[in-house]
């Protein structure tokens, strides 16, 4: 079993000759139908939330309003993620049409590409390439003789993690401190400067070109009932071949997807992180279920947002629980108190284990307490699953960490 | 109206209730700690999170509207755990060391934290206290901060942007060094702050007080060639029985001045009396302006908070301000000059304390253009702290009343203690000078109460004389906005603090509108009781002129009751 290479078919094209074939063709369609096409999709967002990106539209182009505006989530922060750099690196046009046709649809003039400012190349891939749509104008007034007027621009991110959350995104674009807002309200109501916005990952945008290109259907034929057509794999960890790999949902298991596309693990497997750090971790004997969000979620994890990250045997359970720790540590936006303390906490507890050699049942009574209260209790995805992957590792390996003393 | 079940109680309220307000009205108080009513939701704390029905997390109950049907549930054993978990953390950051903190605490009496604590059933902390190792910022004349009690809830920083319109403090950083702190961390002292103090009642914690003066009075009061003498402003009779438990509202003149002689004081005069001096020298002012094509609108200049505010916002305007001293400054010149000649006493001799509800009056006491009019300036709380320190039964005190000479005063000098007094005792005497009648009903409800701008126009003879009131300075801001635009009036009273000075940042804590509204009875209940309505009738400063200044405006008023301001900028 190879890729399905729905994305990723374009990949080797020069895009300084792609003239936007899809979006010529959108533009000629009611906006109502090239959202149909999506829904029919069954295209959900694939920046790890899982959102109906038709439904998401659909409201979107309801809201009343005259100003709207379509932002493009490039943040890619998540570790262990590195698909959305992929697909700027590589198709940035089609990102671009993608960005595009969803203004389109939801009937926002103004588009912004948010890309995280470590991607360098990516930044000035991109920015190149709005430069030679601008002058190609395909971005301007009246775009390829239609009535519809779109501008898009990039915005660098500051560095901060939380802002791949899209509220805190949209804060970091209008100059404020990149924290979540309060929802509801939520972005398609009051979204970028108080207007209706949509955010989309980079994937989700690129996937929805893709299906207005090769039709709805064809998209929704792909993968199982509730997980519908490809999803880029990022594959890294301990395995022999990592990189970037188009998955059927449903086509192959998480070990196959390891062994195919990996070539393998390059020690002893111990444990598989499927969907980046804030998701909980699958043991080997989790690993031969089918890669869909469902099946995924059923042992208690997430396919998130494709980052599937191997541990073999080898490396130090309290290091990588520590390293994980510091990360979520650094990240909090300090707003929320159970994210700001808790992540603070839980890394000293950590630490603190690491010195005195080992836990003691009451370290990991503490640490699970507070993970339990930060799941239940932040303000954002980013503290609300922040302590996923230790409070999965801590309780397959309760007997392990305990030992150790 | 949305239906909705808490803990079991149907009930229906309106759409876009809270949770936590719905909660209230089924009589069931949520507890919460980043939450204000009179600030916007923060949704920090976590402190408020409740159950509801086919939610996966827990809401916060401050930050959520209620839906038709919701089923919520305030206290399940998730809830109390989260709580009490988040509690843990939050205090396990709050300095609190091995340096028994909570017992040289600003707030050891009245701290939401321990109020918190017992509401949350907290009774283990599993975790060691961090030390955050932060310097405290003493760069104020006004306000200490103590970052390490800080807790970020944000309350004072957005009560300093939403109430005041300044924005002094903001947070910084991202994970474990997210701090609330000031601009470029430069320290409130050297920043817009106008020191009113504002940010001391949103605070929970002890993380921001007064700076203390009160052991410079003791050293005073307790030096034999010292003579002390104490002045106590119009808004702290009506409040400091509230930091020994009364409920707001107790008029407590006679009782306070009785403690202060208790405590040592080798006179006590009354800051009204310089209030009605107040009206005297700045009626005179505004009659000057008004028939002479002076600068107009006049604004007032008592409210020290306000004066800074308008140095550093609207300089240009700078010429608008009455010359006159504060009621506070002027009793200090007179107490070193009038009282001093009169008794002779060398007035290097002679140590002047105000108690004040306000701690921008330190900041105006340091003014070098005024400095040794008033040596010290406290608090009514440091006031409250003197009082306990020496444990003088105050409730039960038989009361006493202000010495001769400066200690009479009018119940136009009262009100001056809330939002719009200023200008009704202006208005009683103003218009008995130029229409030789009283001001008709003497009673001018116009600018009283808490709406934040209130306008006024009063026939006076020929005139039509357009006054405004505002207070806090959001509202201050707007007002001056609006004669920046070039609306035009003859006479501005503005308060830096919501509701006067009765709601200043040196009053006993909780400080919010509802105790401010129970105050402002008070204050307009004294006025009433008083014998004289009218600042013009009060006998001493009659006397006062008769012997010592001539009149209104004078020379010698000049020298002695007015000053000048600084433009300072941005």
């Amino acid at each position: 079993m190879g890729e399905t290479l729905f994305l990723k078919r374009k990949v080797s094209e020069d895009y300084s000759h792609y003239d936007f074939p899809i979006l010529k063709k959108v533009i000629k369609m009611r906006r109502e139908d090239v959202i149909a096409e999506i829904k029919a999709s069954g295209l959900k967002g694939r920046g790890g939330a899982g959102f109906p990106t038709g439904l998401k539209w659909e409201l979107a182009l309801k809201e009343p309003g005259d100003e709207k505006y379509i932002i493009c989530n490039a943040d890619e922060g998540e570790p262990g993620t590195f698909k959305d750099r992929f697909l700027l690196e590589n198709t940035p046009l089609q990102v671009m049409e993608g960005i595009i046709i969803a203004g389109y649809a939801i009937g926002a003039n103004k588009g912004y590409i948010y890309i995280r400012g470590e991607y360098a190349k990516a930044i000035n891939i991109f920015q190149d390439a709005i430069n030679h749509a601008k002058e190609e104008k395909l971005i301007g007034d009246s775009i390829l003789d239609s009535d519809f007027s779109f501008d898009l621009q990039l915005v660098k991110g500051g560095g901060a993690y939380v802002c791949g959350d899209e509220t805190s995104l949209i804060n970091s674009i209008e100059g404020n401190r990149g924290i979540s807002r309060i929802t509801p309200p939520y972005p398609i109501q009051n979204g970028l400067y108080g207007k209706p916005s949509v955010v989309n990952n980079v994937e989700t945008l690129t996937a929805a070109a893709e299906i207005l290109a090769q039709g709805g259907k064809t998209y929704a034929n792909l993968g199982t009932d509730k997980s519908k057509g490809t999803k880029l794999v990022c594959l890294s960890g301990d395995v022999k071949e990592p990189g970037v790999y188009e998955v059927e949902f449903g086509a192959m298991t998480l070990r196959e997807i390891i062994d195919e596309f990996g070539k393998g693990t390059t020690g002893e497997l111990k444990f598989v992180i499927p969907g980046g750090v804030s998701t909980a971790i699958l043991t080997d004997d989790q690993l031969d279920i089918p890669y869909t969000y469902e099946d995924i979620a059923n042992v208690g994890s997430g396919l998130g947002s494709g980052a599937v990250v191997v541990v073999s045997e080898g490396h130090d359970l309290l290091e990588l629980l520590q390293n994980v720790s510091r990360f979520f540590m650094d990240e909090t936006c300090g707003t929320c108190f159970p994210c700001r303390e808790g992540n603070r906490r839980v890394y000293h507890l950590l630490k603190e284990a690491v010195n005195k050699g080992g836990f003691t049942s009451d370290d990991m009574k503490l640490i699970k307490d507070i993970g339990k209260t930060i799941y239940l209790a932040a303000r954002c995805g980013l503290g609300q699953t922040s302590m996923c992957f230790i409070g999965s590792v801590l309780e397959k390996y309760t007997d392990e960490l305990l030992a150790r003393r | 109206m949305i239906n909705v079940t808490i803990d079991g109680q149907k009930l229906q309220v309106p759409e876009g209730t809270t949770i936590l307000n719905a909660a209230k009205m089924a009589h069931i108080k949520i507890p919460t700690l980043c939450y204000s009513e009179e600030l916007s939701i923060y949704g920090g704390c976590r402190i408020c999170v409740v159950e509801v029905e086919n939610e996966r997390l827990l809401q916060p109950s401050c930050a959520v509207a209620v839906k038709e049907g919701m089923v919520v549930k305030t206290h399940t054993p998730k809830v109390r755990e989260v709580r009490k978990t988040i509690f843990e953390l939050m205090i396990a950051s709050h300095d609190l060391g091995c340096k028994l903190n909570c017992l040289t605490c600003s707030r050891g009496d009245n701290c939401d934290l321990q109020r918190l604590a017992q509401e949350l059933g907290i009774r283990e902390i599993r975790l060691n206290a961090l030390d955050k190792n932060m310097s405290n910022d003493y760069s104020s004349y006004s306000i200490v901060r103590e970052p390490n009690k800080c807790i970020s809830c944000h309350r004072c920083v957005r009560r300093c942007e939403e109430i005041q319109g300044i924005g002094i403090f903001t947070k910084a950083n991202r994970g474990p060094a997210a701090v609330i702190t000031t601009f470029k961390n430069k320290g409130m002292g050297n920043l817009e702050c106008v020191n009113c103090g504002q940010c001391i009642h949103a605070c929970p914690t002890g993380a921001l007080h007064e700076v203390y003066h009160y052991e410079n009075v003791w050293d005073a009061l307790h030096d034999p060639t010292k003579h002390v003498v104490v002045q106590t402003a119009p808004a702290v009779r009506v409040a400091l029985a509230e930091a020994f438990g009364e409920k707001p509202g107790r008029i407590f003149t006679e009782q306070m001045v009785a403690a202060l002689k208790r405590l040592g004081f080798d006179k006590v005069f009354d800051t009204d009396f310089s209030a009605d001096l107040t009206i005297m020298e700045e009626g005179t002012e505004l009659l000057g302006r008004i028939q002479n094509g002076g600068t107009l609108p006049m604004l007032t200049s008592c409210s020290p908070g306000w004066i800074k505010f308008i140095e550093h916002f609207y300089p240009e305007f700078l010429d608008n301000i009455s010359s006159c001293k504060s009621p506070q400054q002027m009793l200090g010149a007179l107490v070193k000059s009038y009282y001093a000649e009169k008794n002779n006493i060398p007035k290097e001799d002679i140590v002047v304390v105000s108690i004040m509800p306000c701690t921008a009056k330190k900041y105006e006491a340091r003014r070098p253009e005024m400095t040794g009019d008033v040596d010290y300036a406290l608090t009514t709380r440091e006031l409250a702290m003197m009082i306990k320190e020496v444990g003088i039964d105050v409730l039960n005190l038989e009361g006493e009343d202000y010495d001769k000479l400066m200690g009479s005063s009018s119940g136009a000098a009262v009100i001056f203690g809330a939002t719009g007094g200023v200008m009704e005792a202006a208005l009683r005497t103003v218009y008995e000078i130029l229409t030789g009648e009283e001001l008709p009903g003497i009673d001018f409800t116009p600018v009283r109460g808490i709406e934040g701008i209130k306008e006024a126009e009063v026939k006076v003879g020929d005139l039509t004389l357009k006054a405004a009131v505002a207070h806090g300075l959001s509202n201050v801001r707007r007002l001056m906005n609006m004669i920046r635009d070039g609306k035009e009036y003859h006479f501005i009273e503005m308060m830096a603090c919501p509701g006067g000075c009765i709601g200043g940042g040196g009053q006993p804590i909780p400080t919010d509108m509802e105790v401010v509204k129970k105050r402002m009875e008070a204050i307009y209940e004294s006025d009433l009781a008083h014998g004289y309505r009218k600042s013009h009738e009060n006998p001493e400063v009659q006397q006062l002129y008769d012997e010592y200044l001539g009149k209104p405006g004078s020379h010698k008023a000049h020298k002695l009751l007015h000053t000048h301001y600084t433009p300072r900028g941005l």
